[in-house]
């Protein structure tokens, strides 16, 4: 019977494969993607099923397709299926359903992961009509298929904000007569309207520029080796193709803007980083305009330089397969390309940090490369290592110096086409600022945020456009525009003055909206809605420790509640000591107002969290959060503050397994006890069981990351930036090898709430009280709690839960996250830096949980984590109890900060100042009680669930995920689920 | 009146995060057991002093445990409201063995201690938001001497202090014993009428209305707070009738200031749980939201007289 059943799946399998060989070998029109600008790709694949029932392979060889019956002792890539009816969907399925089968563990790959994804995309030649129709039904249920321009409008035009007023209290602020800006409203700047309606109701497109002008000049001059074939300075080589691709990018003015220059040629882009994770989407390039969720046009011609001239040149030369092919794919990648345990993402970037912007706009990149200059100078010729390396930074500038020239030089072509005299100045301003900056000193708020933009620019073409943030450009811009305010006689030439910063920096937002990151489909579901994270940071202290809040910090608010968008991600530090009572009512307003920004952090408690490092305090009161919450220390910091999302409630379903993983089937971990022989005879034997699959899964995870360190150090170091930053000039050392002044790397732990009380429920359920043993509870648990109701309505009532205002479970979550942040402190990075531990998920925390069988906790199987380190939904139905029991845990054990969200409905019938009273109430206590970081949903369930069935009437609904923004409507359905079933508190 | 009561009282809960019961955020401390009988009464699982069980439908899962514990055969889906409790002792074994939290018990001893130990953890809410504690019920001014002794731990906690009370209550007593420790009382006034007050609300009001003069001379003389509250019940408080008495009255005592609450249905709900007879619970009035406009309108009949609400 067995035999039989296997030999039909095999069957079918080979009539299938010989199916897709035949129409490949035969038909033209198919072939001729057999081949690349390099010739024919020649490459082996394994198609097989975990049991064996099935095992044959594919030969790609000059350009002929062979079936394999049998699977040859050296392949390329392995695709192996938990069982047949995986198979058989796979083979039809949409390329995205593919990802995520790769995510949900129904199918795992080995070997070089763009080989599944190039034959992902001759599945999707062969099948593009019936993978279209699927994926139009699947948008079409999901009811994902509406017009976005009209609900661009309509989500515009509904917007009307009430607004407070405020007397000028800040001793920063000189200027403004009321902070609060209450006078102005989005329809004051028809400019920032058009281009917020622009971001709202383009689709993005996927932008090659990028990738085509880099592998053309690596294709002329080497990667590994030079044109002499002499092995390339990594250094040299990236900081030689910049130059080249700044010189030869597009220069472009969007119609109508203040600030110059793209990161795309399309007006919204998505920019690809092929030498990261590029390839990814090389399997959905026919399908991806048709996903349900966040789909991207592609052109024809995009589909045709991509395949065939860009992927292949990079397959093997990306990060993940730099690891693969020179550290011997080792255990901890494979875990990693499991995607249950951890996410790696040095897999796609080494981001995360903020540049220090202050030092380019006073001295321009002249004077830094003056510094450069002096440094090699001083340098000895044997040392040629530190010569190479100040050189490459000094090509990088130039090259950012070159990109500038052509705006002006566009700028000053466009001024003289003008027709409309108003532009026509403003053309001719740009052209004068962009010939200046950021090569020169700037003297005026528009050279400051022009040259904060070109460089910005820069930094996303050399780096992946993930997390890098922009840090405090309150601080940072004020003095320009204390300088032009003092040029100004009259009141009404300072009203307008004022009127135009915000234009400006309204403009500024949405440039940063120009791009997006690359998500392939499974990253919907990984990351949904986010966006490139482009952390700003208000408010706080100064390094001197005065109050930092001034008129920029101001504006920055107002341009922040018109705009509502989810990119720039808005941070404020809000110090008790320094900042004012009416600075932190204004955050709540604007939290108010947008529903969901900024975000709120204890300025004195997250540089407490730090004090371990012991950090100069003039430079750490500089710190700015960075992607979603992490502080860095602001230009003089690699922190790679998002290095890894860890899914510390895998340990756990390890330690109740016995080291087996149950989704990857996979016995992983150490032997750590049975539950079923009776191994643990206390909770504390558990919790240490629990502790070293913990200490296991950090080991494995931390050696990744350095390896991939290392992948960055020959695939891709970062000239560029490294001028940018504090340290790699003095020391000669890009800040891939550690050149910057200070080295961490910042880990993101995730499931705190769910592992507290699954603990507490063992604790005092099966060993405190007795009411139950081990052996029934895991019975429970690894059967979802089907037979077990009693049990399951025991543990949600009678278990005392982290939120709840429990000491005993209060101590849990202290003593977890005592336990991560040790571990991880035992771990030195590639760059001689120290690993931080953070609680904060992005949406990790729906990804991991969806992975996830049932806890202790009474978390059925799939259900999302909480997000961050938020509690349980049923923890309280008293938000002080949330609130208390995060504020008072240990800051010194989440040195990489915290992310709590608080969902909190305004009752209808109180004013809008009353709201923002109880708000404020909140929020300060917060702070008081030690507190790091709060960020709000001002939104009810109610209004979700109807955005969930209309979405075309929400375009704009903004929602706090963990740690970053994003459009309720962009979510994928899990995720928006998990935002409904949030605890809600009324006010 | 009140003296019966010297005891402690059962407290049903200590709320926290109360917006709507005062001043800035605050903790409410519900009393159980009230003089009055009010049909309409918001917290029915409020009225009897003594100790009672509840059942909630809603959370039950059916597993049988209960009913396993239960030494008096009390418990069976067949009963009306699930518990029988002619034959129920109180001895809340039930509610113990239930794993869902369905059957509960209603009424708790709290000490003054216990219930400052509840309270403390959100004092600096209440300082950041200038609130406070409230004391609802029931009627705290049934348990005078209780009463009294949370109020002084409370105010030498340097807590703000609001009483809600029905008005029904020993004035002596409440002056020496309660009046001192409060900062603020908001008193009930239903109905002028003092025969529909005795129909809907079992006593006769003439004590609550001379309790108010009296309250109300010595408020407006020591600068306190003292807020008369009318919640309007459709077609029993809410009549023009009875508003225009009450604003009329309230002129008389020289009030300028009063609060208008809108009807709220749900204690059906709670009226169940605790097996209390609700003769209102197919009434269509009765069992939904305030009907738009009615606040508005008995407003506006408070504004004729010049009293804010």
């Amino acid at each position: 019977m067995q035999k039989e059943r296997k030999g039909a799946a095999n069957t079918l399998t080979n009539l299938f494969l010989k199916f897709f060989a035949a129409n490949f070998n035969m038909r033209p029109s198919l072939r001729r993607y057999l081949k690349s600008d390099d010739g024919w790709l020649n490459f082996s694949i394994g198609v097989k099923t975990e049991s064996g029932s099935v095992a044959q392979a594919l030969a790609f060889e000059n350009g002929k397709v062979r079936v394999l019956k049998t699977i040859p002792g050296t392949l390329d890539a392995e695709i192996e299926f938990v069982d047949e009816k995986s198979l058989g969907e796979a083979a039809v399925a949409a390329p995205n359903r593919l990802m995520i089968a790769m995510m949900e563990n129904r199918i795992v790959t080995r070997g070089n992961l763009c080989y599944p994804l190039l034959i992902n995309f001759y599945l999707s030649l062969l099948f593009k009509p019936l993978q279209i129709a699927k994926l139009k039904r699947e948008a079409r249920s999901e009811k994902r298929n509406y017009d976005q321009e009209a609900a661009s409008k309509k989500s515009i035009e509904s917007r009307a904000l009430p607004q407070l007023s405020a007397r000028r209290i800040d001793p920063g602020v000189k200027f403004l007569t009321d902070p609060y800006l209450p006078e102005y409203t989005l329809n004051d700047f028809p400019r920032l309207k058009d281009f917020l309606d622009i971001h709202l109701g383009t689709r993005a497109a996927i932008c090659h520029e990028r990738p085509e002008i880099l592998t053309r000049w690596y294709r002329e001059n080497g990667f590994e080796n030079d044109k002499n074939s002499e092995p390339w300075i990594a250094e040299l080589r990236q900081a030689n193709a910049f130059k080249y691709l700044m010189e030869n990018r597009k220069p472009i003015i969007r119609t109508n803007d203040l600030v110059a220059g793209t990161t795309t040629t399309k007006e919204i882009g998505v920019v690809l980083y092929p030498d990261a994770h590029g390839t990814m989407i090389w399997g959905e390039l026919m399908t991806v305009p048709y996903r349900p969720l966040n789909p991207y046009d592609v052109d024809p011609e995009s589909i045709e330089i991509l395949h065939n001239r860009v992927f292949p040149f990079w397959m093997k030369r990306n990060f993940r397969e730099w690891v693969r092919d020179n550290r011997g794919y080792p255990i901890c990648q494979k875990i990693d390309e499991r995607f249950a345990a951890c996410f790696l993402w040095k897999t796609v970037a080494l981001s995360h940090t903020i540049l220090n912007y202050p030092k380019v706009l006073k001295l321009g990149t002249k004077g830094i490369i003056g510094e450069i200059e002096r440094e090699i100078k001083s340098t000895p010729t044997s040392n040629r290592k530190k010569r190479d390396t100040l050189q490459a930074m000094k090509i990088s500038l130039e090259g950012i110096n070159a990109y500038a020239k052509n705006l002006s030089g566009e700028a000053a072509r466009l001024a003289q086409r003008e027709s409309n005299p108003v532009r026509k100045n403003e053309l001719i301003r740009l052209a004068d600022i962009c010939g200046r900056v950021p090569e020169n000193p700037c003297v005026t708020l528009d050279d400051a945020v022009n040259a904060m933009w070109i460089v910005w620019v820069g930094v996303h073409m050399e780096n992946t456009n993930a997390g890098f943030s922009l840090g405090r450009l309150d601080q940072w811009l004020q003095p320009y525009f204390a300088a032009d305010m003092k040029k100004l006689k009259n009141t009404h030439e300072k009203e307008e003055y004022i009127r135009h910063a915000i234009e400006l920096i309204g403009c500024f937002y949405l440039r940063c909206t120009d791009h997006l990151p690359l998500i392939p489909d499974i990253g919907n579901y990984l990351f949904g809605g986010s966006s490139s994270d482009q952390a700003i940071t208000l408010g706080g202290v100064t390094p001197k420790g005065g109050d930092a809040v001034n008129d920029m910090t101001y504006i920055f608010l107002k341009v922040t509640e018109m705009l509502s968008i989810r990119d720039p991600n808005v941070n404020a530090r809000y110090n008790r000591k320094k900042n004012s009572d009416a600075y932190l009512k204004r955050l709540c307003e604007v939290n108010l107002n947008t529903t969901a920004t900024p975000s709120i952090h204890n300025d004195e408690a997250v540089m407490a969290s730090l004090a371990e490092f012991r950090y100069p305090a003039g430079h750490l009161r500089d710190w700015s959060a960075t992607g979603c919450v992490e502080p860095t220390l602001s230009g003089r910091h690699i922190g790679h503050t998002n290095c890894m999302m860890f899914n510390m409630v895998a340990a756990l379903e390890m330690a109740l397994y016995n080291g087996r993983h149950p989704l990857m089937r996979w016995d992983l971990g150490p032997k750590t006890g049975d539950i079923r022989a009776g191994d643990f005879r206390d909770y504390e034997s558990f919790f240490k069981a629990f502790a070293r699959q913990l200490r296991f899964l950090a080991d494995q995870t931390c050696e990744y990351n350095n390896l991939l360190g290392e992948a960055h150090q020959a695939i891709r170091p970062t000239p560029y930036i490294s001028a940018l930053i504090e340290g790699p000039i003095k020391r000669g050392r890009d800040v891939t090898r550690g050149g910057a002044l200070y080295n961490s790397s910042g880990t993101a732990c995730i499931g705190l709430a769910d592992i507290t009380d699954s603990l507490m429920a063992i604790k005092k359920l099966v060993f405190d009280e007795k009411k139950v043993s081990f052996v029934e509870l895991l019975d429970a648990v690894s059967t979802n709690f089907k037979d077990s109701p009693a049990l399951l309505a025991m543990i949600k009532n009678r278990v005392p839960v982290f939120g709840s205002g429990n000491e005993e479970a209060l101590a849990t979550a202290n003593r977890i996250t005592k336990l991560a942040h040790d571990i991880f402190r035992e771990h030195t990075n590639y760059r001689g830096g120290p690993y931080t531990a953070g609680f904060w998920s992005m949406s990790n925390h729906v990804a991991f949980g969806s992975m996830t069988g049932a806890l202790p906790s009474g978390r059925l199987a799939g259900k999302a984590f909480t997000p961050g380190l938020t509690p349980e939904a049923h923890a309280s139905k008293n938000i002080l109890d949330n609130l208390r029991d995060v504020a008072k845990l240990e800051q010194k054990n989440m040195n990489n900060n915290i992310a709590f969200n608080v969902k909190v409905v305004p009752a209808a019938h109180d004013t809008h100042e009353k709201t923002v009273e109880n708000i404020y109430s909140y929020a300060k206590t917060y702070a008081d009680l030690g507190g790091m970081q709060m960020q709000l949903n001002v939104v009810s369930s109610r209004t979700l669930r109807d955005a969930m069935e209309h979405p075309e009437n929400y375009q704009n609904l903004l929602v706090r995920i963990s740690g970053y923004n994003a459009y309720f409507v962009t979510l994928n359905r899990e995720m928006q689920i998990e935002l409904i079933e949030r605890a809600e508190f009324g006010m | 009146m009140g003296n019966k009561n010297s005891k402690s009282p059962l407290i049903l809960e200590v709320k926290g995060n109360s917006l709507d019961d005062g001043p800035g955020i605050r903790s409410v401390v519900f009393f159980k057991g009230c003089p009055l009988s009010c049909v309409w009464c918001h917290n029915p699982e409020s009225k009897k002093v003594a100790a009672e069980i509840s059942f909630d439908a809603g959370r039950c899962i059916n597993c049988g445990a209960c009913r396993e514990a239960c030494p008096e055969g009390a418990l069976s889906p067949a009963n009306p409201y699930y518990i029988d409790r002619k034959k129920c002792t109180l001895c809340f074994l039930c509610a113990d063995a239930c794993p869902s939290g369905a059957i509960d018990r209603v009424g708790r001893t709290m000490s003054v201690k216990d219930i400052l130990v509840k309270i403390m953890p959100d004092k600096p809410f209440f300082d950041t938001s200038g609130g406070g504690v409230t004391l609802s019920g029931g009627e705290p001014g049934l348990f005078m001497e209780f009463t009294s002794r949370l109020l002084v731990a409370l105010k030498r906690n340097a807590i703000h202090t609001l009483i809600e009370t029905c008005g029904f209550f020993n004035l002596d007593r409440f002056m020496k014993m309660l009046y001192p420790h409060l900062d603020m009382i908001y008193f009930d006034i239903k109905m002028l009428d003092r025969d529909d007050h005795v129909s809907y609300c079992g006593l006769p009001n003439d004590i609550i209305l001379d309790n108010f003069m009296e309250l109300n001379r010595a408020a407006k003389q020591d600068g306190k707070k003292l807020l008369p509250r009318t919640p309007l019940i459709p077609g029993i408080t809410d009549t023009a009738e009875n508003i225009r008495s009450i604003a009329a009255f309230l002129k008389k005592q020289k009030v300028d200031e009063a609060a208008l609450l809108a009807y709220n249905p749900l204690w059906h709900e709670k009226s169940v749980k605790v097996g209390a007879d609700d003769p209102y619970k197919s009434d269509r009035a009765m069992t939904a939201f305030a009907e738009h406009g009615v606040l508005e309108r008995c407003k506006a009949l408070f504004a004729e007289t010049g009293i804010r609400c």
